[in-house]
C-alpha cells in the first residue's frame, strides 16, 4: 500500500511536470497558428507586396567597385542601374544611357544620359557620376580594374553626355558595362560613407537598401522616385540559406517565394510539382580544371591532351548534375552569344586514341599527378569521378582539398599541376577566354602561350561583328582542344524554383534576378 | 565576494592565453585574407595593396600587439571583409545564440528531470529501461538529423512553426518563441539524453546512501525524500554537467542555426573563419572564452547555493 502511494505521488510529480510541458507547447503551438498571418508562410496581402528571396550564400559586397562574388549581383542589380542593360533575349541595349554612338575606328564611344534621373538619396545622376563611377572602377584595388583597362580618358562635355576615350578598339565595352562596371553608385553617398559605403550602398536602381543583418538577410524597399516605372513590389528580403536543402524547404514552407538554387537530386520532383515554377536555362559560366603547362608532367602536350579526351563529361553530368548542368568542352555555353554545338561538344573517350597519346608522350604506362580542388562537397565528387574515369587509362590522380583562398593563390602563382576552378561567366565571350588563354593573361594560371591562340584572341576584341568574332573564337578552340592547358567539363545552368503565385520572373543569361516587374497574387 | 573577485582575475590570463592562442592559429591557417576578398580575377598588384591596407604585412607580434591594444579599450576592430565593427557583428548575433542555448537547456531540464527521477525510482523496472533507452537514441541520432526531420515536418508539412525568420524578442516575443521552438527542442533532446543519465546515476547513488535510508525510516513520504534529500545531493554532477553543456552550446550551435537559419554567434564564427576574416575569428573565440569562463564561474557559485559544506574559498566543513 505504502508502495502504490510512494509510486502515485511520483507519478503526480511527474505529470505536473508533462503538464507543465504541455502547457508550454500548447501555447507555443497557438502562438504558432495566431501570428502566421504575420510571417511569410500564409499568403495574404501583406505578403503579397513583399517578396521573399531564398539566397545560396550571403553577398560579401554590395559594392560594384569591390564586388568579387556572383551573389553580390543578385541584390546590386536590384538597387543600381546599369549604363546598359542585358535583355532577357541576350541583347545588349542602353539603360541609364539613353543613345551612343562610336567612331569609325572603335576609339570613341559618346554616351548620351536620360536626363532628370536621380540617385536614391536626392544626388543627380549626370556625366559627372559616370566619370566618378568608371574612374573608381579603374582604381587599383578594385576588381574592375582589369577589364576597364583600355579606357584612356574620359571626357564630359555637358551635362548628359559622356565620352570615352580607348587605347584600342574593344568591342566587349558594351556588355562590360551592362555588369558591374556598369553599375552607377551615388557619388555623395560614396563621399559621405567612404569605407562604409559597401553596408549602406546607394545606386539609382528600382529598389533602395533598407537594411542587412550579415549572413541573415538583406531588407530593400520599392524607390518611389524610380525613373524606369513603378517597381510593382513594395519590399523584398533576400534571407541567405548556406544549405541548399534547407533552402529548398524553406521555400517549400513558404518562408519564401522564389530560391536561386535546387539540389540536382530534388530537380526532377519540384519541376513535376505543379505548386513550384522551376527556370532551368543555360548558364553562361564553365567547370573544369587547370592544367599546368610550365612544370611536368603537363609540359608535355600530349598528356595534357591525354586527360583532356580521356574524361567522359555525359556520364559525369548525369551521374552528378541531373540536369541542372550540359556538358562542354569550350568556354562558351549554349547561352553565349558565340556558341558552337560542334565545339562545345565533347568527344566520347577513345582508349586507343589516349593510350596513343600516352606513348607519344612518353608514358605509355600512365603517370600521376595531383589536382587541387576547393573544400567542398560538389567538387569533391567530381574529383572522384575524373579520378575514377583517368584511373581507367592508367593516370593516377591524387586529390588535395584546398581552403578557397589557398585554391586561388596557388593557381595564380602557378603552385599546382592540376587546378580545379571554374568560372561564372560573363556577357561577354570576350571576358570568357581572353585573360584565361592570352600569354601572361590575369587568369591564365595555366602559364600557357601559343602566338596563334593571342593573335586571335586579340583580333576578336577589335572586330564588332559578333559573327566575325565567333569565326575567330572556333578557331582558338579548335587550337585549345589540341593544345589543353584547361579542360573545360561541363556549363552550370541557372537554375530558379519559384512558387506558381509569382509572376512577371524573367531568366536571364547572366543567372541574375532582375525583381523591378516580379508580382504575387 | 573575495572569491569571485579572485575567479575574475585568474580568469584575466587564461583569456590572454586564449587570444594569443586562436590569433596564432587563425594567422597559420593557409590562405591570404587579401586574395579571399578580392577573388578569382583579382591581380597580384591588388592583393598585395589590400594585403598592405589590412595591415597584413606587419610582423605578427606587431598586428597582435595592435590588437590587444584596441581590445584593452573594449574596441574588437573591425571585419577585414567589410569594415564593420567586430563588437556591432558579435552584438548582433550573441543575443541569438544566447536565447538559443537557455531554450535547449529549458527543453532538456523538462525532458531530464522527469525522465531521470523515474527511471531512479523505478530501477530496473520497464520505466527505467524506456528511460534509458530513449537516453540512447537522443545521444545517438545528431541534433542536424532531428533538426532537419523537424524542419520537414512541423514547417513544410503541417506550418505550425516557421522554417527560418528569427524575430528579436523584444520586437514581438510571440513571433521569437516560434522561431525558438523547434530549434531548442531538436538540440535539447540531446542535452536531456546526457542530464538525464547522470541524473538517473546521481540519483541511484544517493537513493543507496544511509541518511536516505534513514528518512524513509522516519516515515518520510517517499516525495519528500526524493525532493527534499535525494535530488538536492544528486544535483551536484548534474550542475557540473549542465554547465559543460551551456559552454559548449554557446560555440557549438552553429549546425542547428544553419538549419533553422537563425542569425547565431556560431554561424558568424564559421562564416569569418571561411572568409578568413581574422579581427572577426579573434573577437569571437574571444567572446567564446569569456562565456566559457563566465559560465564556470556561475556553476561552481551554484555548487554552494545546492550544497552549502561545499565553500566557495575551496576548504569543505
Amino acid at each position: 500500500m505504502r508502495k502504490v502511494k510512494h509510486a502515485a505521488k511520483i507519478f503526480g510529480i511527474i505529470a505536473t511536470a508533462g503538464l507543465l510541458t504541455a502547457c508550454g507547447s500548447q501555447s507555443s503551438g497557438s502562438n504558432a497558428s495566431s501570428n502566421s498571418s504575420t510571417t511569410p508562410a500564409a499568403n495574404t496581402s501583406a505578403s503579397t507586396s513583399t517578396l521573399y528571396v531564398g539566397l545560396s550564400a550571403d553577398p560579401p559586397k554590395l559594392d560594384p567597385a569591390l564586388s568579387s562574388a556572383l551573389v553580390d549581383r543578385q541584390v546590386m542589380m536590384n538597387i543600381y542601374d546599369t549604363l546598359f542593360r542585358l535583355t532577357s533575349t541576350k541583347s545588349i541595349v542602353p539603360d541609364l544611357v539613353k543613345n551612343y554612338t562610336v567612331s569609325n575606328n572603335g576609339l570613341t564611344y559618346t554616351f548620351y544620359l536620360h536626363q532628370h534621373v536621380t540617385f536614391q538619396d536626392g544626388t543627380p545622376f549626370n556625366a559627372a557620376a559616370v566619370k566618378f563611377n568608371l574612374e573608381r572602377d579603374m582604381s587599383k584595388l578594385s576588381p574592375r580594374r582589369s577589364s576597364l583597362l583600355d579606357i584612356a580618358s574620359i571626357d564630359t562635355p555637358s551635362n548628359d553626355t559622356v565620352v570615352l576615350h580607348l587605347k584600342q578598339p574593344f568591342s566587349p565595352l558594351l556588355a562590360i558595362l551592362a555588369g558591374r562596371a556598369g553599375m552607377m553608385v551615388s557619388p555623395t553617398a560614396v563621399q559621405k560613407e567612404g569605407a562604409n559605403f559597401v553596408n549602406d550602398p546607394v545606386g539609382t536602381g528600382p529598389f533602395m537598401f533598407k537594411d542587412r543583418i550579415k549572413g541573415d538577410h538583406i531588407t530593400l524597399i520599392r524607390n518611389p522616385h524610380y525613373w524606369n516605372g513603378e517597381p510593382k513590389l513594395k519590399k523584398i528580403v533576400f534571407k541567405i540559406f548556406t544549405d541548399p536543402n534547407v533552402e529548398l524547404a524553406n521555400l517549400e514552407s513558404g518562408a519564401v517565394q522564389i530560391i536561386d538554387t535546387v539540389p540536382p537530386q530534388q530537380l526532377s520532383s519540384l519541376s513535376s510539382n505543379p505548386a513550384y515554377v522551376v527556370s532551368n536555362t543555360p548558364g553562361l559560366g564553365y567547370q573544369g580544371f587547370y592544367l599546368n603547362c610550365l612544370t611536368p608532367p603537363f609540359n608535355n602536350v600530349d598528356l595534357r591532351e591525354a586527360v583532356n579526351l580521356a574524361i567522359n563529361r555525359q556520364t559525369l553530368v548525369n551521374a552528378m548534375l541531373k540536369g541542372s548542368a550540359v556538358p562542354g568542352y569550350s568556354p562558351f555555353s549554349p547561352a553565349s552569344p558565340v556558341y558552337s554545338v560542334s565545339e562545345d561538344t565533347p568527344p566520347t573517350p577513345n582508349a586507343t586514341e589516349i593510350h596513343a597519346l600516352l606513348v607519344k608522350g612518353g608514358k605509355p604506362n600512365g603517370f600521376s599527378f595531383t589536382m587541387q580542388t576547393a573544400n567542398d562537397p560538389v567538387d569533391q565528387q567530381i574529383a572522384t569521378i575524373i579520378q575514377s574515369m583517368l584511373g581507367q587509362y592508367g593516370i593516377k590522380m591524387n586529390i588535395e582539398q584546398l581552403e578557397f583562398g589557398t585554391l586561388l593563390g596557388n593557381a595564380d602563382n602557378h603552385n599546382f599541376q592540376g587546378s580545379m576552378l571554374g568560372w561564372s561567366g560573363r556577357l561577354d565571350p570576350d571576358q570568357d577566354i581572353y585573360s584565361f588563354l592570352i600569354t601572361n593573361g590575369s587568369l591564365n594560371n595555366s602559364g600557357y602561350s601559343n602566338p596563334q591562340v593571342d593573335a586571335l584572341l586579340n583580333e576578336a576584341r577589335q572586330v564588332s561583328s559578333m559573327s566575325e568574332r565567333k569565326a575567330l573564337y572556333k578557331q582558338v578552340i579548335n587550337i585549345v582542344h589540341q593544345d589543353a592547358p584547361y579542360v573545360y567539363l561541363y556549363h552550370q545552368n541557372n537554375i530558379f524554383a519559384y512558387t506558381n503565385k509569382l509572376h512577371g520572373f524573367k531568366a536571364y543569361a547572366d543567372g541574375v534576378l532582375r525583381l523591378q516587374n516580379v508580382y504575387l497574387s | 565576494m573575495a572569491y569571485i573577485v579572485r575567479r575574475v582575475l585568474t580568469a584575466i590570463p587564461v583569456l590572454w592565453i586564449v587570444s594569443i592562442i586562436v590569433f596564432l592559429l587563425i594567422h597559420l591557417i593557409p590562405g591570404n585574407p587579401a586574395q579571399v576578398i578580392l577573388g578569382q580575377d583579382a591581380t597580384p598588384t591588388a592583393i598585395a595593396a589590400l594585403t598592405a591596407q589590412l595591415g597584413l604585412n606587419k610582423p605578427l607580434p606587431i598586428q597582435y600587439i595592435q590588437w590587444l591594444g584596441q581590445v584593452l579599450q573594449g574596441n574588437l576592430g573591425k571585419s577585414l571583409l567589410d569594415g564593420e565593427s567586430v563588437n556591432h557583428l558579435i552584438m548582433q548575433r550573441l543575443p541569438v545564440t544566447v536565447e538559443l542555448a537557455v531554450c535547449t537547456i529549458l527543453v532538456a531540464l523538462l525532458i531530464a528531470f522527469p525522465m531521470g527521477i523515474l527511471a531512479a525510482v523505478f530501477r530496473g523496472k520497464w520505466l527505467d529501461v524506456t528511460a534509458l533507452f530513449s537516453a540512447t537514441v537522443g545521444i545517438a541520432v545528431p541534433p542536424f538529423w532531428i533538426g532537419i526531420l523537424f524542419l520537414l515536418l512541423f514547417t513544410v508539412r503541417v506550418h505550425w512553426f516557421p522554417s527560418s525568420g528569427y524575430v528579436p524578442i523584444w520586437q514581438n516575443p510571440l513571433q521569437n518563441l516560434q522561431s525558438m521552438v523547434l530549434p531548442a527542442v531538436a538540440t535539447g533532446i540531446r542535452e536531456a539524453a546526457v542530464l538525464m543519465r547522470m541524473l538517473r546515476g546521481a540519483l541511484l547513488d544517493v537513493l543507496d546512501m544511509d541518511f536516505i535510508r534513514t528518512a524513509r525510516a522516519k516515515g518520510m513520504s517517499g516525495y519528500g525524500v526524493i525532493i527534499h534529500h535525494a535530488l538536492k545531493n544528486a544535483l551536484i554532477p548534474v550542475i557540473t554537467t549542465g554547465g559543460l553543456q551551456i559552454a559548449g552550446l554557446l560555440g557549438g550551435l552553429v549546425i542547428t542555426e544553419t538549419i533553422f537559419s537563425l542569425p547565431g554567434f556560431g554561424s558568424l564564427l564559421v562564416q569569418s573563419v571561411f572568409s578568413r576574416d581574422y579581427t572577426t575569428v579573434q573577437g569571437t573565440a574571444l567572446i567564446a572564452a569569456v562565456a566559457v569562463v563566465l559560465v564556470n564561474l556561475v556553476v561552481d557559485v551554484l555548487y554552494s547555493v545546492v550544497d552549502p559544506r561545499i565553500q566557495l574559498g575551496g576548504r569543505s566543513a
